[in-house]
């Protein structure tokens, strides 16, 4: 059983906008008065996805591509997150030890 | 191999449309009409009339002639017709097998226009349709002798042929108000993908609605004015109707409608007519509740989309009653946007259906059309509530608005202990009581294994395919005992191979004896006919006269010899103004003297006894 993701051909972190895309070209692919069973499955990976919203979380445990992309930007977000939990970290440890 | 046709079987008119080199076009009949009205009926001589013919007799021959036949589809109500006017012989008809014979006529339209046999079709029905209905609908295609390939629904069909479509995902509100029936869909369009993303109704709500209203309303104009009730009978009532339908036109262009039906009722000797003057606002006073319904319709078909008002790109509106100003208004005042137009309100159902036909039929059609289940399905099932264990709930396996086709399972126990069987009982509809809901079927899951209440896991799986055949399969977790039904649907029974052989041959000999296009005789045998003094037919020979008209004429001279006073000169001049037009070669106006003519004789004949 293929993961809703694999299912439509997009990574893990495509855009609505590609899995909605991913959706019509596999549409086209297997209409459903000829290939009602893989349309089923088309149906509902998209159904999984759009309406999860969970949408990656889901799949954590599913081996992740290699070739992800990381979106620097969230990266930078992550990392001053990081330091200010280090540097509100810092600042306890002070006090406590004082 | 035959061709492929999309047909739109519609409550007051029906239209039978092609798909050649990508374009979808409406075949027309012999006249260049391209709408067939849904009217059947049998003529004075007992020949079969589809279309215009049995409408133009409808007022004068209401026992003869059957119209709105699809508000009974998928039920066993039987039509009674009188099959010719002599003789008191009738006959009783299905609604499928009335609706049969509009898809048969269709069907030699469209063979006369391609010069081409027509053996596959694509058939349109209302998305609020039940299952039941939509077997009936099958089921009429296949006696008419056609291989139904898809029943489709009717706003997806009128979206399918939506021509403003660009890359951008527009959503879109299709309105549908037809003759008879009522349905809101939900579609999100993005290039040649037409996605149904929810669809709401109502199967008997539309036009015919509105023209009952308006004659009852008559009626009462008619009561105040004379202090008498209007004739209970058929043709007056089939009269009163008729009028009623042209008010309700007249008044989509006017602010008033003239009424005039003469020798409605009569009081002692002397007759009665109905003139009354009907504003717009009469009318919309009349309609005003029952459009209500159509915008709660709109509400849920929006919360089923999960989408607000604003979200919509476009408004369509589809369908011949949505040609009333004050349907356009609400609904602009509903949703706080104009309806614009997208689509042609009468053909574009048809137009929708054969592009559908051309997809499946493999031609070169840009469509993918992604439509989805009305109704919810489910079975009855037990429920614990505060009260204890409940049975008769509807479960839902289905929900309405899924994508079809589809598959589902749910997974459910017994409730007793050593439950040996459990029954399947399958319903559609949206009420928590199962009862309450349409059924579609049961049967028995036995032999069960031994085991405590709750310990024993069934599981039922439903599938239902793009044919909206809806299959159930029921397996014993334990043991992996199976039980399966397929389920066809609640009303009618499917017809086995040799009633449908028979149900054809019947149609085919209706239409061979009964030649649907009335023969015309010429006039030079209706002059023989009418042996009358009065009517001067030398000047034109080659204007044919219908037999009924001759019938009609015989039935005139006869009534001067036996009427008194004023009705002598009233019939007499009618038949000089008949006269006067069969010289002229007025075809209208002979079909409109015709009419006035039946009128006459039908009120001063009856008003003897």
């Amino acid at each position: 059983m293929l993961s809703p993701y694999d299912r439509l051909a997009i990574p893990l972190t495509a855009t609505p906008a590609e899995v909605k895309a991913a959706y019509h070209a596999k549409l086209r692919e297997f209409p459903a008065h000829l290939h009602p069973e893989e349309f089923k499955e088309v149906r509902a990976a998209y159904e999984t996805i759009r309406k999860g919203g969970a949408s990656a979380d889901d799949f954590f445990f599913l081996v992740r591509p290699l070739d992800a992309k990381l979106d620097p930007s969230a990266v930078e977000a992550l990392r001053q997150r990081a330091i200010a939990q280090l540097q509100v970290s810092w600042e306890e440890m002070i006090r406590e030890t004082f | 191999m035959g061709r492929t046709v999309g047909i739109d079987l519609g409550t007051t008119n029906s239209e039978v449309a092609i798909v050649e080199n990508g374009q979808a076009r409406v075949l027309p009949g012999e006249e260049g009409d391209l709408i067939l009205p849904s009217c059947v009926g049998f003529s004075d001589t007992g020949k079969l009339l589809v279309g215009r013919d049995a409408l133009r007799q409808y007022a004068a021959a209401p026992d003869r002639t059957v119209r709105s036949i699809k508000r009974w589809m998928g039920t066993d109500h039987k039509t009674t017709l009188r099959i010719d006017s002599a003789s008191d012989e009738t006959r009783e008809y299905l609604p499928h097998e009335i609706s049969a014979m509009i898809l048969r006529a269709l069907k030699q339209r469209a063979e006369t226009a391609l010069g081409e046999e027509v053996t596959q079709a694509v058939i349109t029905v209302p998305a609020y349709f039940t299952d039941a209905q939509r077997q009936a609908t099958k089921t009429a295609g296949e006696i008419a002798g056609l291989e139904v390939l898809q029943i489709i629904n009717e706003p997806t069909a009128a979206a399918l042929t939506y021509d403003l479509r660009s890359d951008e995902t527009e959503q879109v509100l299709v309105y549908d108000l037809g003759g008879g029936t009522f349905d809101v869909s939900v579609v999100e369009i993005t290039g040649e993908v037409t996605e149904v993303l929810a669809s709401h109704g109502n199967n008997q709500l539309g036009g015919d609605d509105f023209d009952r209203r308006l004659q009852l309303h008559l009626a009462e104009r008619f009561r105040q004015a004379h202090g008498i009730d209007v004739p209970e009978d058929a043709v007056t009532q089939a009269r009163l109707l008729r009028a009623a339908e042209q008010v309700k036109i007249t008044l989509s262009t006017h602010g008033f409608a003239p009424v005039r039906e003469a020798f409605l009722g009569s009081k002692g000797n002397t007759a009665l007519h109905l003139e009354a003057e009907i504003s717009r606002s009469d009318f919309e006073e009349l309609l005003r509740p029952l459009l209500e319904e159509t915008l709660e319709a709109i509400d849920r078909a929006l919360a089923d989309a999960e989408l607000d008002p604003e979200d919509l790109d476009r408004i369509i509106l589809v369908g011949g009653s949505t040609r009333i100003p004050l349907v356009q208004q609400m609904v602009e005042e509903h949703l706080d946007q104009a309806p614009v137009d997208g689509v042609q309100p009468d053909l574009c159902v048809a137009l929708g259906a054969a592009l559908q036909a051309g997809v499946l039929a493999g031609e070169e059609v840009e469509s993918i059309l992604v439509d989805v289940i009305p109704h919810s399905l489910g079975i009855s099932a037990a429920v614990s509530t505060p009260m204890g264990i409940m049975p008769g709930f509807f479960s839902v396996i289905i929900p309405r608005n899924s994508v079809v086709p589809v598959s589902r399972s749910e997974i459910y126990s017994t409730m007793s202990d050593r439950q040996t069987a459990v029954e399947i009982e399958i319903f559609q509809g949206e009420n928590e009581i199962a009862e309450e809901n349409v059924p579609l079927g049961s049967y028995k899951v036995e032999g069960l294994p031994p085991g405590a209440a709750g310990s024993i896991q069934i599981e039922v799986h439903f599938d239902f395919d793009i044919n909206g055949i809806l299959t159930v399969t029921t397996t014993e977790k334990g043991k992996g005992q199976q039980g399966t039904l397929v389920v066809n649907h609640g009303g009618i029974e499917r017809l086995s191979s040799h009633e449908l052989k028979q149900a054809r041959a019947d149609l085919d000999a209706l239409f061979q004896d009964g030649l649907f296009q009335p023969d015309e005789t010429l006039l030079s045998s209706a002059a023989s006919d009418v042996e009358d003094d009065s009517i001067d037919v030398e000047t034109s020979e080659t204007i044919p006269i219908a037999p009924e008209l001759v019938a009609l004429l015989t039935r005139a001279r006869q009534a001067l010899d036996t009427l008194e006073g004023e009705q002598v000169e009233e019939l007499q001049d009618l038949l000089d103004d008949i006269a006067e037009a069969i010289a002229d070669s007025e075809t209208e106006l002979i079909a409109n003297l015709q009419e006035e003519l039946a009128d006459f004789l039908y009120y001063a004949t009856t008003q003897d006894s």
